[in-house]
């Protein structure tokens, strides 16, 4: 069986959604939402196969929620948009599924008949999150587990990251919390504007480093204006000096 | 000698008559008050001027010893005030050239701007109204609906049906009747209504001696496309919006507010808000207003549009 998650704010418009999926022999609804971050959290949850996606919605965009999710682990997605023409433009350049509103039966059955082909070749939803981290710009929030719940921050409270096998710790004045993914792939949404790696294992955000101490053999130490010491390697020095030099 | 002296004080008056012409602009656009206004003075320009220029002539001449001579009074004045009208006419008569000049040029750009500025709220207006996304939303609201309620998919259609030709037809100095106007929103409010459902509620509340004001035509669409734009389809949290029309003194208030969302501090007016105001001023002038403000858990919009003469 197909799992699916829908998410649209318009009642509507995710019914018809529900009809149309509940009517595919091979597909099942586990999950549907009327906003983005329960959309989120629906995938984070339920691990759907496929997500059907609406554009405009409260909370988080669709597309906002694609570039949240971790692309090799991410179901296929498909955005459905009334009219968004940048967005379908790089949609049809990275042949991501969508539907446009309005759709008929047709329309409907040949993109789940496409779905069926890319679950068949065992393809993730990768394509869909890469487009939606280009389309929504160096991700100025990020969806972060809060208990039970997902909660959004604000990326640019976030002071350093560490990595931990498969896991990040996202360190925020506040609190920590922790992430399961990996930091590379965290790194590629957040951007390169305000993260940048000091170590195999560390990133900081370059609005929190106050000082940096020479050590041997070419390392430094990074002080946090918070105080915390981190140390940068040899390998991601001259980076970060490019990036302070700016 | 004696011409010396005319050209003297004449050149006085001719500066005056220059320096004061700017508090007789606004006479401009009617040549004779404007001549009018400056030829009452003319018995006080003759007078002082034959007094002032046969004085220096007689301080000149006895001056030098000698005597100067001169018709009688009687012919003089009435001589010198026929010179006097003759050349004060003329003269306005440049005056009046150069200043009819100017105050052209000036309303010739203050057309162009206006103009410009009518094109720009034209086809803000028609972005407006004809939004694509509203459209497809609409539509697909309508393809779902035909699965489970057709009687209503039909009454759907056939709102969306109105809206267009009334979006249509209408232009941008169309009055309607407040009736009218009520109608067109309340088919706008329905299909928002049917895609937002459980998450809106919309109250009513018109003065029924009101309905046959006349108003712009899709004066309050826009107002209310913003509050489903900014209030409800941000959040999830149920919006209550109220549609008001009543009677304010000499005027009618139509207020269009909500709960549930308020506006930003210094938060800037959008092209929705910006064209009805023009709208306003192009056809009321300054005796209509549009005021956004936040008021109690929410946002109002508040037109105010003087009522006609008939009515009140």
């Amino acid at each position: 069986m197909i799992r699916v998650v829908i998410a649209d704010d318009e009642a509507p418009a995710r019914e018809k959604l529900e009809r149309w999926v509940a009517e595919q022999p091979d597909v099942t609804v586990v999950g549907s939402a009327e906003d983005g971050l329960s959309a989120a959290q629906h995938i984070d949850q339920l691990h759907p196969d496929l997500a059907f996606l609406d554009i405009q919605m409260p909370t988080l965009s669709g597309i906002q929620v694609a570039a949240q999710l971790e692309p090799s682990s991410a179901p296929l997605i498909v955005f459905v948009t009334a009219f968004d023409e940048h967005a379908v433009k790089a949609f049809e350049i990275n042949a991501v599924d969508y539907l446009l509103k309005p759709y008929d039966l047709d329309r409907f059955t040949h993109t789940m008949q496409r779905v069926r082909q890319r679950l068949h070749a065992s393809q993730s939803g990768a394509m869909a999150v890469a487009v939606g981290r280009t389309q929504s710009a160096g991700c100025e929030r990020l969806l972060v587990p809060e208990g039970e719940r997902l909660q959004l921050i604000d990326a640019a409270s976030v002071e350093w990251l560490q990595a931990d096998d498969n896991y990040v710790h996202v360190h925020t004045a506040a609190r920590t919390y922790l992430l399961r993914r990996t930091l590379q792939d965290l790194l590629s949404q957040l951007g390169d504007q305000r993260f940048v790696r000091v170590h195999k294992s560390t990133a900081v955000n370059l609005g929190f480093v106050g000082s940096l101490t020479p050590l041997f053999k070419g390392d430094y130490e990074i002080h946090l204006r918070n105080g915390r010491i981190l140390r940068l390697s040899r390998r991601y020095r001259d980076a970060l000096f490019t990036r302070m030099g700016q | 000698m004696s011409e010396g002296t005319s050209a003297l004080v004449s050149t006085g008056w001719m500066w005056i008559a220059v320096r004061v012409h700017g508090s007789h602009e606004r006479h401009l656009h009617k040549p004779l008050s404007w001549f009018g206004s400056y030829l009452r003075w003319l018995p006080v320009v003759c007078i002082s001027w034959i007094t002032a220029v046969y004085a220096i002539r007689h301080g000149i001449w006895s001056a030098a010893g000698r005597t100067y001579e001169h018709p009688s009074w009687g012919f003089v004045v009435v001589y010198e005030s026929l010179k006097l009208t003759y050349g004060a006419g003329l003269w306005l008569g440049v005056l009046f050239g150069i200043a009819s000049y100017g105050q052209w040029q000036l309303q010739w750009q203050r057309l162009l701007r206006t103009q410009e500025a009518l094109a720009e709220a034209q086809l803000a207006r028609l972005q407006g109204q004809l939004r694509p996304h509203f459209l497809f939303n609409a539509l697909n609201t309508v393809s779902a609906l035909m699965h489970t309620d057709v009687a209503r998919a039909d009454r759907l259609v056939a709102a969306l049906g109105d809206l267009l030709r009334i979006s249509l037809r209408s232009n941008e100095h169309e009055m309607t009747p407040l009736a009218e106007e009520l109608r067109t929103l309340g088919l706008y409010a329905g299909i928002m209504l049917e895609r937002f459902r459980d998450r809106v509620t919309l109250d009513w509340q018109t003065d029924q001696a009101l309905l046959a004001t006349p108003v712009p035509a899709l004066l309050l669409q826009p107002l209310l496309e913003n509050v489903f734009k900014h209030g409800v389809e941000p959040t999830v949290a149920h919006v209550r919006i109220t549609v008001s029309v009543r009677r304010e003194a000499g005027s009618v208030e139509l207020v269009i507010g909500n709960s549930g969302f308020m506006l930003a501090p210094e938060q800037a007016d959008g092209v929705g808000l910006r064209n009805c105001r023009e709208r306003l001023s192009i056809i009321y002038g300054n005796t209509a207003s549009l005021l956004v403000h936040n008021e109690g858990d929410g946002v109002a919009a508040r037109v105010l549009i003087p009522l006609p003469d008939t009515i009140q």
